[in-house]
């Protein structure tokens, strides 16, 4: 079994992911662009590359189905740990998200990503053989609720709706019938008209920032002279992909990124520093490597063994895409400013860690379709 | 699990066509996500890749250094000073200078170690630690050097703009503190001192109204002065005297260097070969600042021994104005009240520039050059010259001085006329009066004979016509075109310009009262230098001028001092012909040189037999000279009541030269209200003159 498992091992998958993440390490290194403070974070991104493929081999190893047992139990620490940093929470530019353990700062959200693609996809095949009514979304949907509650209260958004977009997107694979599209159609809309009328009337909404307003204000809205802020960021950011023009204008040698024009290069916006460095014809690959690893993880669903299996995959495939498709979007100007990072390239071991433990979840899943079907 | 569903099962759990929705929805997006790429990068690539050169790309405008101002010996009149600026750059501080960003909490929730670096400094440079507030209006008055805030303000204000601009704290700080300061930069992370070059006038008031002084480039001159280079918030420019119209020799040119900055405005290097700056060129002037201070020091003390002696302030404005009659360069040139140059180095302070403005006598106005006053019987030089040269009289024709004349004035033809006495300043007149009588004693009814003619005895008189004619000849008039700004002309009215200005009819009596300087006649006290000058200089116009030679900044001499001609009266036709209808014939005439050597001999008897014989008795360096007491009203005499018909107030009037016959000097003193020219003026000449030939001594014992 051993020996057909690594056969089914989808070096692809870990081949795209290495890559990716090592030119993570060296894009980090030219968007740091001679800041002191910032000087030690290539080594420490580095040293999360190795730790992540460790982590994918050992998820790899154990096999996805002993998660299912332990969804429940996940669940509560998922909550624990969005709790915990009430208490012990470290504020980072203005929200309690972190939680430093003392060796490692670690954001529970992002481990609450991958509990919730676990709990969601154990739901969901458990249930797959159930009528898919009114109870069986609202059901599904008070569970994702349980977990996002607490990180809407950090406050952090982005992530919420991350978690969302899989519940409903892993609602949507598991045979949501169309009816219900109306459905949400009709509560977004009154959320939204709800939203506008809070807006209008000028009271505090709860859940929503001031500085989220102002994201979405600026995007709409740009102020063409501001010297700082969002619309100065995505002003620059715009030059600096542009600059890259068709081959870039060469590894650390971006003018916009060496001489710092472009801010947070080396987390939000170092898919321009990528661009301008690279130009479009190194984005595009790059892009599409991205895009590699989530079609990689969709065909993982497509091959699972069990549904639960299936969900796994495909709902990591979805968190991957949801978040480069987000990020790259900021980016290129045709999405507000959110805090979603690049996937395997933006700087961030909190990030890196969990998308790795996403990957070897799949990898898991893909390892052990094959034995499955000699049964 | 059916086998034969193994397939498809294979495929998925779950229905395909859900997955392929979500194929789609990714396949559209990397699409999306592709063609904006491609519009970026390749469609506006270009555009953003200048956007991102512009972003980098500054020019740097370098300083030039300003040409330095010597006199004729070589000692500096104007020159660039090193002056110290405490500065700090926001960045360097040893902590956040912002207190995280929130105005209204500096003083208290500043970072220690920052508070510990303003207060050393605080104390080396007695500026407070935290003064005033920030708000909208204070930021946008606030400029530095000049400021009421403390250094906690600045510092955020800066940091906020450009936190790694280092941002001025404190200018003109003294050397000793900026070396203290520079000594302790290890306890005081993030202060500089910067060097700054600032004009400087060691001669201060002595020379400024000869040097002026600088101010910044005003907003009506920024595109010219752009244009050339310069940077309108930092280079300056002259205003006033040689600094300003000189300009264009002292300024140099700015260099210019193309630099890559990072986004903190942080120079990295030179994009392009550097322009270097060119420094201005130096300026040796002809003032001699030793017989500057002599003149000054005449002016000043007769002018207050007058007012001591009739205990009140007769005057405080008067002229003194040396120059070598050869070669046209001017020696000294005084004219008080003057400012202070030293005070307006670095800005022009405000209160001390309303002050010089409020000032009634004009402390920033030449009056050297600019102040046009009648000009009196030192104007009589032109009346005699031209009377001789005309054959209006001869020199040994005898005219009659019965200390009043009277004549029928007459407005028209037809007019009858009314009888109006003139009368000569010597009540019982001086008799039998002949040309060098008449100048020497400054007979003034000879001069209204002359001038206007008189039945009997001056059929034809000079006329005001003619007398215009010779005034320019002899400099009075026109402007000269030394290099100062703001020269003034004169005035020689006839009968066009009455006519035109008062709408009256010219009268014999005018032409009288001009015959001797006064009525219309306005001359500035250059003017009456020039005239006794070209008469010393036997009739030849030498260009005045300050300048003596230009000097590049290694010390190359690249324009040397050519004396100019202007003209020689003798040689040059520059007298308009008039027949008997006044009208011109369009011929022009010389003056012959015996009229010249007449008009020599008559200023000779002036200080030895006339009426300079008191002020010049015992000199020993023969001299030739003019008296002028010149009667005035203007509206300051008027307001204090002086204007009593018969006995006007007077200004002070003298000019000379020396020696009588090889002159190098010739001097013109003027005092407002200064009362008699032989008692007030004549003795600051004399004073100059034989401070003139007292350098002239140490200098040729020096050289031996």
């Amino acid at each position: 079994m051993q020996r057909q498992s690594w056969r089914n091992f989808d070096f692809w998958l870990l081949g795209a992911v290495i890559l990716l993440s090592i030119f993570g390490v060296a894009m980090v290194r030219s968007a740091i662009a001679g800041n002191v403070v910032l000087a030690g974070l290539v080594e420490r991104q580095a040293i999360y590359v190795g730790i992540s493929f460790v982590v994918i081999m050992v998820l790899a190893l154990i096999d996805y189905r002993y998660w299912s047992a332990l969804s429940r139990l996940m669940y509560i620490f998922a909550i624990l740990a969005l709790l915990v940093i009430y208490v012990y929470g470290e504020a980072r530019f203005g929200s309690a998200r972190w939680l430093d353990t003392g060796l490692v700062a670690i954001q529970p959200s992002e481990l609450a990503k991958i509990i919730m693609i676990i709990v969601l996809a154990d739901y969901f095949a458990r249930n797959k053989n159930k009528p898919r009514n009114l109870r069986w979304v609202v059901t599904s949907f008070l569970m994702t609720f349980g977990v996002v509650i607490w990180i809407l209260l950090q406050p952090n958004l982005s992530t919420s709706i991350v978690i969302f977009v899989l519940w409903f997107s892993m609602m949507w694979v598991s045979g949501l019938p169309i009816k219900f599209l109306g459905l949400f159609a009709a509560v977004g809309a009154v959320v939204l008209v709800l939203f506008i009328l809070l807006l209008i009337s000028g009271v505090e909404i709860p859940f929503i920032q001031d500085y989220q307003l102002q994201r979405i204000t600026n995007f709409l809205f740009p102020d063409p002279n501001a010297r700082h802020g969002n619309s100065y960021n995505v002003e620059q950011a715009l030059v600096t992909i542009g600059s890259g023009g068709l081959f870039g204008q060469g590894y650390g040698t971006s003018t916009q990124v060496q001489l710092r024009f472009l801010k947070v290069r080396h987390t939000d916006f170092i898919f321009s520093a990528m661009a301008a460095e690279f130009g479009f014809v190194g984005t595009v690959l790059i892009i599409a490597l991205l895009f590699f690893v989530a079609l990689r993880c969709f065909r993982a669903a497509a091959k699972a063994a069990d549904p639960f299996g299936s969900l796994i995959a495909y709902g990591f495939g979805v968190l991957l895409f949801f978040q480069m498709a987000v990020n790259i979007g900021v980016n290129l100007n045709v999405i507000p400013v959110t805090g979603l990072t690049l996937p395997f390239i933006s700087y961030g071991g909190s990030s890196l860690v969990s998308l790795s433990v996403g990957i070897g979840l799949v990898e898991s899943v893909i390892l052990r379709h094959k034995s499955l079907d000699f049964q | 699990m059916n086998q034969k569903n193994g397939q498809r099962r294979s495929e998925g759990h779950w229905d395909r066509w859900r997955l392929w929705v979500i194929y789609a929805i990714i396949g559209l997006i990397f699409g999306i996500y592709s063609l904006r790429l491609f519009e970026l990068q390749i469609a506006q690539g270009a555009d953003y890749h200048d956007q991102a050169d512009e972003n980098r790309r500054t020019e740097v405008n370098v300083q030039t250094q300003r040409g330095i101002i010597y006199d004729r010996n070589g000692i500096i009149l104007a020159q660039n000073v090193p002056s110290y600026n405490v500065n700090i750059t926001p960045a360097e501080l040893p902590g956040d200078p912002t207190a995280f960003g929130d105005a209204t909490a500096l003083a208290t929730e500043l970072d220690p170690n920052v508070q510990e670096v303003y207060r050393r400094l605080s104390e080396l440079i007695d500026m407070p630690v935290s003064n005033g507030e920030i708000n909208e209006e204070t930021v946008r008055i606030f400029s530095p050097c000049n400021t009421d805030l403390g250094i906690t303000q600045v510092v955020f204000i800066a940091d906020t703009n450009a936190p790694y601009d280092p941002v001025n704290i404190k200018c003109g700080i003294d050397e000793k503190t900026a070396m203290t300061i520079r000594a302790m930069s290890a306890d005081l992370p993030g202060v500089g001192v910067e060097v700054q070059s600032v004009r400087d006038y060691p001669t201060g008031s002595l020379t400024a109204t000869v040097i002026g002084f600088l101010g910044s480039i005003p907003a009506t001159l920024e595109d010219y002065y752009m244009s050339k280079g310069f940077l309108a918030d930092r280079d300056k420019i002259g205003y006033a005297g040689i600094e300003a119209t000189q300009q264009d020799i002292l300024g140099g040119k700015n260099g210019l260097r193309v630099v890559e900055v990072d986004v903190s405005g942080k120079e990295l290097r030179n994009l392009e070969a550097p322009i270097d700056a060119v420094p201005g060129n130096n300026i040796s002037l002809t003032i001699d600042t030793r017989l500057q201070g002599i003149a000054q020091e005449a002016l000043v003390g007769m002018i207050n021994f007058w007012n001591v002696y009739f205990n009140e302030e007769r005057s405080r404005n008067g002229v003194v104005i040396a120059m070598n009659p050869k070669t046209g360069e001017i020696l000294a040139m005084v004219s008080i009240p003057t400012y202070e140059n030293d005070r307006m180095t670095r800005i022009i302070p405000y209160d001390y520039y309303q002050q010089l403005q409020d000032d009634p006598f004009r402390p920033l106005f030449n009056h050297a050059i600019s102040a046009e006053h009648p000009p009196g019987s030192v104007y009589k030089m032109p009346t005699a010259v031209g009377a001789l040269n005309e054959r209006v009289v001869t020199p040994d024709q005898i005219l009659t001085d019965p200390g009043k004349i009277t004549v029928i004035q007459k407005g028209l033809v037809n007019d009858p006329g009314r009888p109006i006495d003139y009368v000569c300043y010597e009540e019982a007149g001086h008799g039998d009066v002949d040309w060098l009588r008449g100048v020497m004693y400054s007979c003034d009814v000879y001069f209204y004979k002359i001038g206007g003619g008189f039945a009997g005895e001056v059929e034809t008189g000079l006329n005001i016509w003619r007398l215009g004619e010779y005034s320019r000849a002899l400099g009075y008039g026109l402007r000269s075109g030394i290099e100062l700004p703001g020269e003034e002309d004169g005035l020689i009215p006839d009968p066009n310009w009455k006519r035109v200005n008062l709408g009256e009819t010219w009268t014999t009596g005018d032409t009288y009262i001009a015959s001797m300087g006064q009525g219309y006649i306005l001359s500035t006290p250059l003017q009456v230098l020039l005239s006794a000058s070209i008469l010393a200089n036997n009739g030849v116009y030498m260009q005045p001028t300050l300048i003596r030679e230009v000097y590049n900044a290694e010390g190359e001499v690249i324009r040397p001092f050519e004396p100019r001609l202007k003209w020689d009266v003798t040689k040059d036709p520059v007298i308009n012909v008039y027949d008997e209808n006044n009208l011109l014939t369009g011929e022009k005439k010389t003056i012959e040189p015996w009229v010249i050597e007449m008009a020599k001999e008559g200023m000779r008897l002036v200080v030895t037999d006339g009426t300079a014989e008191f002020p010049f008795d015992g000199m020993t360096i023969p001299s030739a000279g003019k008296t002028g007491t010149a009667e005035y009203c203007d509206d300051r005499a008027q307001e204090k009541g002086l204007c009593v018909r018969g006995s006007w107030p007077t200004h002070s009037w003298y000019f000379g030269y020396a020696p009588f016959d090889d002159p190098e000097i010739a001097v013109v003193a003027f005092v407002y209200n200064g009362g008699e020219g032989a008692s007030v003026a004549a003795p600051i000449v004399r004073t100059v003159m034989e401070g003139y030939f007292e350098l002239k001594a140490i200098d040729a014992a020096r050289g031996q």
